[in-house]
C-alpha cells in the first residue's frame, strides 16, 4: 500500500485539485511534498486536496502539507482539505491544523 | 476470579521507512484480537508509527541497522515499548503546537502524548530512546 496522488488545475475556480488516496507516512511523505511544491511553482494557487480515498496520514505528512501551506502563504493563497476522514479530522484537531488549514465538508 | 495473563510480543525492524506500514499491520491486528473498538485501533496505529518514524528520523541512519519494538498484551491494557539505538536527543518536555509560527516537524511526540494514556520517554545522549506507551481498553469494548 502505499500513495497515488491524482492532480488537476481548476481553471473556473483557479485552484489546484488534488486527490490523495492510500496512506502519508514517512515512506511516502517525500513524494507528496515534491508534487506539491513542484505544482505550486507552476501555478502559485489555493491546493484543494480531497481526502475520500485518503486513509492514513501520520506527522510527516502534517509536516509536508504546514510546508506548503508556509509556500502558499507567501502567495496569498490557502489550503483546503475536503472530506476527511473522522480518524484524520481528530489527528487535526488534536494539533490544532484544523484552524490553519480551510477545512470542507 | 480470572487469572492476568501477560503476553509478550517481540519485533525487529529494519531502520527503513517503507517497514513503518508493517508495524502498523502488526498492531492493528495485536489490538483488534485483544477487542479494542475501531477509533482506539486507529489511535494505537498511529502512535506506534510516530514511534517507529522518531526512531528511523532520529535514530542511527545506517540502513543495516534493525530497531526495536515489544507488545505487552495484559487483559485490558496493551503497552509498545520502541527502542532505538540513536543519539537520544529527544526530550520528555514537547510543547504544544505554536499555530502561528507552525513548525514541519515535532508533532509526532505531542500526537502519541495525545493518543495514549501513558507515555514515558527515556532518551540518554548517545545510547538513545526508549518511548513506552500504554493504552487501556476501555469499558465500551
Amino acid at each position: 500500500m502505499s500513495l497515488i496522488i491524482n492532480k488537476l488545475y481548476d481553471e473556473q475556480q483557479k485552484q489546484w485539485l488534488i486527490e490523495l488516496k492510500g496512506e502519508v507516512d514517512i515512506y511516502t511523505s517525500a513524494q507528496l511534498k515534491e508534487t506539491l511544491l513542484k505544482l505550486i511553482e507552476e501555478k502559485q494557487e489555493t491546493v484543494k486536496i480531497d481526502a475520500k480515498s485518503l486513509d492514513y496520514i501520520d506527522s510527516t505528512g502534517l509536516g509536508v502539507l504546514i510546508g506548503v501551506l508556509k509556500r502558499l502563504k507567501q502567495y496569498d493563497k490557502v489550503l483546503k482539505i475536503t472530506n476527511i476522514k473522522p480518524s484524520i479530522k481528530k489527528l487535526l484537531n488534536i494539533t490544532g491544523l484544523d484552524k490553519i488549514f480551510v477545512i470542507e465538508g | 476470579m480470572s487469572k492476568s495473563i501477560t503476553d509478550y510480543i517481540k519485533l525487529s525492524i529494519p531502520n527503513k521507512p517503507e517497514y513503518v506500514s508493517v508495524v502498523r499491520l502488526t498492531v492493528a491486528a495485536i489490538a483488534n484480537r485483544m477487542g479494542f473498538n475501531v477509533e482506539d485501533i486507529e489511535d494505537i496505529k498511529i502512535a506506534i508509527a510516530e514511534a517507529c518514524t522518531n526512531a528511523i528520523t532520529h535514530g542511527k541512519k545506517e540502513d543495516k541497522n534493525n530497531f526495536d519494538i515489544e507488545f505487552i498484551v495484559k487483559d485490558d491494557k496493551l503497552t509498545m515499548v520502541v527502542c532505538d539505538s540513536g543519539r537520544g536527543c529527544i526530550t520528555d518536555e514537547i510543547s504544544v503546537p505554536n499555530l502561528n509560527d507552525p513548525k514541519e516537524g515535532g508533532l509526532g511526540i505531542f500526537i502519541i502524548k495525545s493518543l495514549m494514556d501513558e507515555v514515558e520517554i527515556t532518551s540518554n545522549l548517545g545510547k538513545g530512546t526508549i518511548i513506552r506507551m500504554s493504552k487501556n481498553r476501555g469499558d465500551d469494548n
